[in-house]
């Protein structure tokens, strides 16, 4: 097991509504600064239409009533009759001393200067009228300056309105750099929320997927990277233990076949398995056409070794016996304990020659063999074996042609190898 | 859910009498007083309509308020009692402000900006020992030369002003700017050969407003309201170029 350093774990959950937490305040503050934005738009476009708008209405006003103080003031220089031209200064009195003039002090002060000029002016007039004309250039400049007073008034209303909207496309502008701020800032934890949520979420739970579909005892316990979401930890937990009590119930199993296909006292493979795998094997090998043999072997005289020397040391005969027998055959023979003291043998890729030649080698090794019993005597044994050629014919029927050669070793006196087709 | 005649019918009528009264409503009725001799505020012209500065500015008005106003002449005098009970709901006239109008009746949003004039004799100065002054009765003109101590001449409209200089029952007159235009045109008057200035006292210059009854104080929201629209719209503009030679808010 390896060991990892502690590293804190998060709950999805928790981390989630952090994270939305988050979202929700930075969003709330763009929205915010935004709102304030709209708010500042509101109120120059509010102060347009209460303050400027009317401001400028005044402003129209004051170069109205300044223009006609200068007409008025070129009519008292035209007119022709003395009542004219107290007409025409009695309107320039009116106008010059109307608040609408007297709130600004420039026009107040230019429409007094006029007003003082053209009552004398017409002062003189009543006497000699050569001097009105004398003062008509001095007249001209006067006018001159109210005229451009009425420009500039002109212009400074519609420069009002102009600042008004300078600041409302200011900060439109602003607010627009801050939407595009906002925009990537909201793209940019999508982007990162999805990256979170693949790497800590989607990812590991690929991998879970993976290892529950490939998840077998054949393959070695799941390796996780450590994760940082608990529940994922937890699963990833759960599966390592899935492999492991599956790995369990594996070895719990072959325990199982053991102990069903296993002879309890030699460890051999016991009939009705030898039966199973025998026969699969013989179909094999006789399908790919390579010769097999059949045999059966019995100890010689067991039944009165039994009884002279008691069961246990027949059954430690069977298993030194059983020891002999693993030693002395390939790895891809197979033998069983048949029943008793019988033995069953299957030799694959083996000619009938070859199988007696290697029986009877067996036959002599046994024969030649001291087993020690448990009182410490030392005995030997000797056994028949009966072959019988299996390259062709089924294992029933060659098992049928061993047990009759074996018969026939018994008959012939015993501690011999006979091969069937010999007495067939 | 069955369709049921009877019942849609019912609702139907239903609402068109509330639209139906909705619109009667908006187009109220109001009593709007008017005076009849002050040029070239308000006037009967060659056919006897009434018309002038206030009076065409309180068509405007009303016609912005979707209002019906039905003009009817008055005596400046009368103007605060007939405000006051209600007897009428508008005072299209030109009223500066004072302690007993705004104790007595509500004043709309100026419509103009007014001075008051010092006619007199050359050499004759206001306050001076002996002299009667003329002033409109009921006016802000007549209230600040009684509040001084002089004597006045009271007439009833601002169209017969100049009638007590002519007979020489009075040597001054306080003129509200306005009138003044009107009675500088008067042969007769200028004949007199009388000088006038501006007068400072701060009782005779300023805003100049329509009265409205205090019985009716939500007229108050509206008629200011269509002020400022027509002050906007060109409307007032229009109207001040059709009566006065220059501009007077």
């Amino acid at each position: 097991m390896v060991t990892r350093e502690f590293r804190e774990r998060y709950r999805a959950r928790t981390a989630f509504v952090i994270l939305a937490t988050t979202f929700a305040l930075l969003f709330g503050v763009v929205v915010a600064l935004l709102a304030m934005d709209q708010h500042r738009v509101l109120e120059a476009s509010q102060r347009l239409q209460q303050d400027t708008i009317p401001q400028i209405i005044r402003f129209q006003r004051l170069a109205r009533n300044l223009e006609q103080i200068r007409q008025e003031g070129e009519r008292v220089f035209s007119a022709t009759t003395p009542e004219g031209r107290q007409q025409s200064l009695f309107l320039i009195m009116l106008v010059a001393s109307h608040p609408s003039i007297l709130e600004h002090p420039q026009s107040a002060e230019a429409a007094r200067d006029a007003e003082r000029f053209l009552i004398e002016t017409g002062n003189l007039a009543s006497g000699d009228r050569s001097q009105i004309s004398q003062r008509h250039a001095e007249w001209q400049n006067i006018s001159k300056r109210l005229s451009l007073l009425v420009d500039d008034l002109s212009v400074q209303g519609a420069s009002l309105a102009t600042d008004d909207l300078n600041e409302m496309v200011a900060v439109m502008q602003l607010a627009r750099a801050k939407l595009i701020g906002a925009l990537i800032l909201v793209g940019g934890f999508l982007l990162l929320l999805i990256l979170l949520l693949n790497r800590h979420l989607i990812r590991p739970l690929q991998r879970i997927d993976q290892t529950l579909s490939s998840l077998s005892v054949d393959q070695p316990a799941p390796e996780f990277p450590d994760a940082r979401m608990a529940e994922i930890h937890a699963v990833e937990q759960a599966t390592r233990r899935l492999h492991d009590s599956l790995a369990a119930n594996e070895a719990a199993r072959r325990e199982l076949e053991l102990l069903a296909n296993r002879d309890g006292l030699t460890g051999l493979i016991n009939r009705r398995h030898f039966m199973v795998i025998a026969d699969a094997e013989l179909q094999h090998t006789q399908g790919q056409g390579r010769p097999a043999v059949i045999a059966l072997g019995d100890l010689d005289y067991f039944k009165r070794l039994n009884d002279t020397y008691g069961h246990a040391a027949g059954d430690t005969v069977l298993q030194a016996f059983a020891l002999l027998l693993e030693e002395s055959f390939r790895q891809s023979d197979l033998v069983c304990r048949y029943g008793g003291e019988e033995f069953a043998f299957l030799f694959p890729d083996s000619t009938v020659e070859q199988a007696r030649a290697l029986a009877d080698r067996f036959r002599q090794r046994v024969a030649d063999h001291d087993i020690r019993l448990p009182d410490g005597l030392l005995i030997r044994v000797t056994l028949c074996i009966g072959l019988a050629d299996a390259s062709k014919s089924t294992i029933e029927s060659a098992l049928h042609d061993a047990d009759f050669a074996l018969y026939e070793a018994k008959r012939l006196g015993r501690n011999r190898v006979i091969v069937a087709a010999e007495t067939a | 859910m069955f369709f049921r005649p009877r019942l849609f019918t019912r609702c139907l009528a239903a609402f068109i009498c509330l639209v139906a009264g909705a619109v009667t409503a908006a187009e109220q009725t109001l009593r709007v007083a008017i005076l009849e001799n002050s040029p070239p505020m308000s006037y009967r012209d060659t056919d006897g309509r009434l018309t002038g500065f206030s009076a065409e500015i309180i068509r405007a008005v009303c016609a912005e308020m979707q209002a019906r106003c039905e003009l009817q002449p008055i005596k400046l005098e009368h103007v605060l009692d007939a405000l006051g009970s209600g007897e009428i709901d508008i005072a299209a006239v030109s009223l500066l402000d004072t302690p007993e109008r705004r104790a007595r009746i509500l004043l709309a949003a100026p419509y103009f900006r007014s001075t008051s004039l010092w006619f007199a004799k050359p050499g004759v100065q206001p306050g001076d020992r002996g002299i009667r002054v003329a002033a409109v009765k009921g006016s802000a003109q007549e209230r600040y030369a009684r509040s001084q101590g002089w004597e006045t001449v009271a007439v009833p409209t601002n169209g017969e002003l100049g009638q007590p200089l002519l007979a020489g029952v009075a040597q001054a007159a306080i003129v509200p700017m306005i009138t003044a235009l009107a009675l500088m045109k008067s042969k007769d008057f200028q004949a007199l050969g009388l000088s006038s200035t501006v007068m400072k006292a701060p009782e005779l210059i300023g805003n100049a407003s329509f009265g409205i009854s205090p019985r009716r104080p939500e007229l108050k929201e509206a008629v200011d309201g269509a002020l400022e629209k027509i002050k906007r719209n060109g409307v007032y503009e229009r109207i001040n170029s059709q009566f006065l030679p220059f501009r007077v808010h």
